[in-house]
């Protein structure tokens, strides 16, 4: 990868918006990821996660704003914007009829950059025969053939929308494993929409959260977790007392747990001042549940951990 | 895009082959029954002698025996197969991508959706045109003996021996494609393109009947005993000509005014009703083209 490319964003959207008839699928959203990172999509059901995977891949056209892939703008029907992008659809669709061998020649005549030797490895590896008929696969099988049709068209970012969400625990595991992996051998930038928080946590470290359409949290992991800490105070400290931002308040009989949204550094000095305050960094579900429990904290996500790449 | 337009449609290529098959050994066994009946009756021998006078009663059996027990199975086959196929072909190309959610893997690869539907239907349109001029010419071997004592622009011989066959497959295929886009299901749109070419089948046989653009009236003289023998049955037509089409005989002082389709309106008719079953089959996967560009949800 050039330098040049590691400074464009792998995926940029800017204001983006999807109208459905006379509501919004997707509002005023802003975001910019860097390359190589493993973005984790949360959000409730109709949040907007299929939305924004759709208008990424350009199965639909937006209402409003505009999303780019590398640099380039993300049009509908275009074969340039395909070529950048692998999608792997919810339910993992394969055509039933066909042999796992048909499944990759069905990849090959439709990609340039099919890449046939990736694709016969990794189900080789998987102990996939070739000659099987999709149907007569297990659920989990039937979902690494369709993680493998999106690895080997090789474009260089992959939208993944709920991929593990009918599979066992097993095969989850490998399946996500499977993409870390992918995306730490070829710098593959990858998009995750799951449900599953604490999955995400041990495999992203970018993260969209969406509420009712629009953007609440975009941002690196580490500075999520950097920009946000949980103290424990008495009972009768004001929330204007605080540190930053309230943004979840837990009140026992004399202690108070309160999650809030503030910079290490005036967190470390407030706890400091105060005999009695305790502080603890905060963890990535509690705060990702917080945060989605409250869509009203939608506006503006903490100066502390803005965009990463400008 | 080639073998994965093959691949996806297999299933309905071999079932045409099957049905091609089929058309094959019935046309041929019913073609050379035909062509040893019409010897046997020497019917040919009697058009050489006198160009038909006096061939009725010959003529009249051939033609019942050919048009009637014999032929029927194959008429009725011509006058199903080109909906059901079309429709079989044409339901599940977007209507089964669209029920079965693989149209998000379809339409995500390297190949825009509008130019992939319009690699398959060229494709596919090629298959059905080959398909339709080959069962065309089989049939219209079969039939070539009725044709040289008989109508032909009345069913069975105005579908199996022209346009109007191939024409019509392409008819049921467009507006069962267009259904699949609409409805969203494999049945569903099988079912609905059938019933809708059905309609334009029915306003098609129509052309051949009462809404017939090519009749002509013709005065013919005659005399006595002649004049009053004359009917739309006469065998060979009033009008002198074995292919005619004899509706109406109007006798008058010394001529008969005589209504009909003459054997030359075959071809222009053909043309017409062809042309009907294009312009609808182009409109529908015009319409589908179209609705799948602008399509956004």
């Amino acid at each position: 990868m050039t330098h040049d490319v590691g400074r464009v964003p792998a995926l940029r959207a800017d204001r983006l918006g999807k109208r459905y008839g006379h509501s919004w699928g997707l509002r005023d959203c802003t975001f910019a990821v860097p390359p190589g990172s493993i973005v984790g999509l949360v959000g409730p059901n109709g949040a907007g996660k299929t939305t924004l995977l759709a208008l990424t891949v350009g199965l639909l056209a937006p209402s409003e704003g505009e999303v780019a892939l590398f640099g380039e703008r993300s049009r509908a029907q275009d074969a340039a914007t395909l070529a950048r992008v692998s999608y792997l659809a919810q339910d993992h669709p394969l055509y039933r009829g066909f042999t796992v061998a048909d499944m990759f020649r069905f990849g090959r005549s439709l990609n340039p950059s099919w890449d046939a030797g990736l694709a016969r490895a990794r189900v080789a590896a998987l102990d996939i025969p070739l000659g099987r008929k999709v149907k007569s696969l297990s659920g989990g099988q039937q979902a690494q053939v369709a993680l493998t049709m999106a690895l080997a068209k090789r474009a260089p970012l992959l939208l993944l929308d709920e991929p593990v969400a009918s599979l066992d625990p097993l095969a989850r595991l490998d399946f996500m494993r499977d993409v870390v992996a992918a995306s730490a051998e070829s710098g593959l930038t990858v998009l995750i929409a799951s449900h599953v928080i604490a999955e995400l946590e041990r495999l992203c470290d970018w993260l969209l959260v969406l509420n009712g359409g629009r953007l609440q949290l975009a941002g690196a992991v580490e500075d999520l977790l950097a920009g946000h800490a949980v103290l424990t105070v008495p009972r009768d400290a004001t929330n204007g007392a605080l540190p930053g931002r309230v943004i979840e308040r837990t009140d026992s009989d004399r202690h108070s747990t309160v999650l809030v949204s503030a910079s290490a550094g005036t967190v470390t000095a407030a706890v400091a001042a105060r005999p009695g305050w305790t502080a603890e960094p905060a963890g990535f579900e509690p705060v990702v549940l917080a945060y989605l429990r409250r869509p009203q904290f939608a506006a503006a996500p903490p100066a502390a951990w803005g965009t990463a790449v400008a | 895009m080639i073998w994965v337009t093959w691949r996806q449609h297999r299933p309905q290529a071999l079932t045409a082959l099957g049905v091609f098959a089929f058309v094959v050994a019935y046309a041929l066994a019913f073609g050379l029954w035909m062509r040893s009946t019409f010897d046997s009756d020497a019917i040919g021998s009697c058009l050489a002698r006198s160009g038909g006078a006096g061939c009725g009663g010959a003529i009249s059996s051939f033609l019942h025996a050919a048009q009637g027990g014999a032929g029927a199975p194959l008429t009725l086959v011509l006058l199903v197969v080109p909906g059901v196929l079309g429709a079989t072909v044409g339901a599940p190309l977007l209507g089964q991508e669209l029920e079965r959610g693989t149209w998000q893997l379809a339409w995500t690869q390297t190949v825009p959706r509008t130019r992939w539907l319009v690699v398959k239907l060229g494709l596919i349109i090629a298959g059905l045109v080959v398909f339709g001029a080959a069962v065309t010419a089989v049939t219209a071997w079969a039939w070539s003996p009725l044709d040289r004592v008989s109508v032909k622009t009345q069913p069975p011989q105005f579908i199996a021996e022209g346009l109007v066959l191939t024409c019509s497959l392409l008819c049921a295929f467009g507006l069962a494609l267009l259904a699949g886009l609409l409805l969203r299901n494999t049945i569903g749109a099988m079912v609905a393109g059938y019933f809708a070419w059905d309609v334009c089948l029915g306003i098609v046989i129509l052309l051949t009947g009462p809404l017939q653009p090519f009749s002509a009236t013709k005065v013919i003289t005659c005399a006595g005993a002649a004049c009053a023998a004359a009917s739309t049955n006469s065998v060979p037509p009033v009008t002198g000509n074995l292919g005619d089409q004899v509706n109406s005989v109007t006798p008058a002082a010394g001529h008969l005014v005589v209504s009909y389709v003459p054997a030359s309106a075959f071809w222009p008719l053909q043309f017409v009703a062809g042309g009907i079953f294009v312009a609808i089959a182009l409109s529908a996967a015009g319409a589908a083209v179209w609705l799948l560009q602008r399509r956004t949800t």
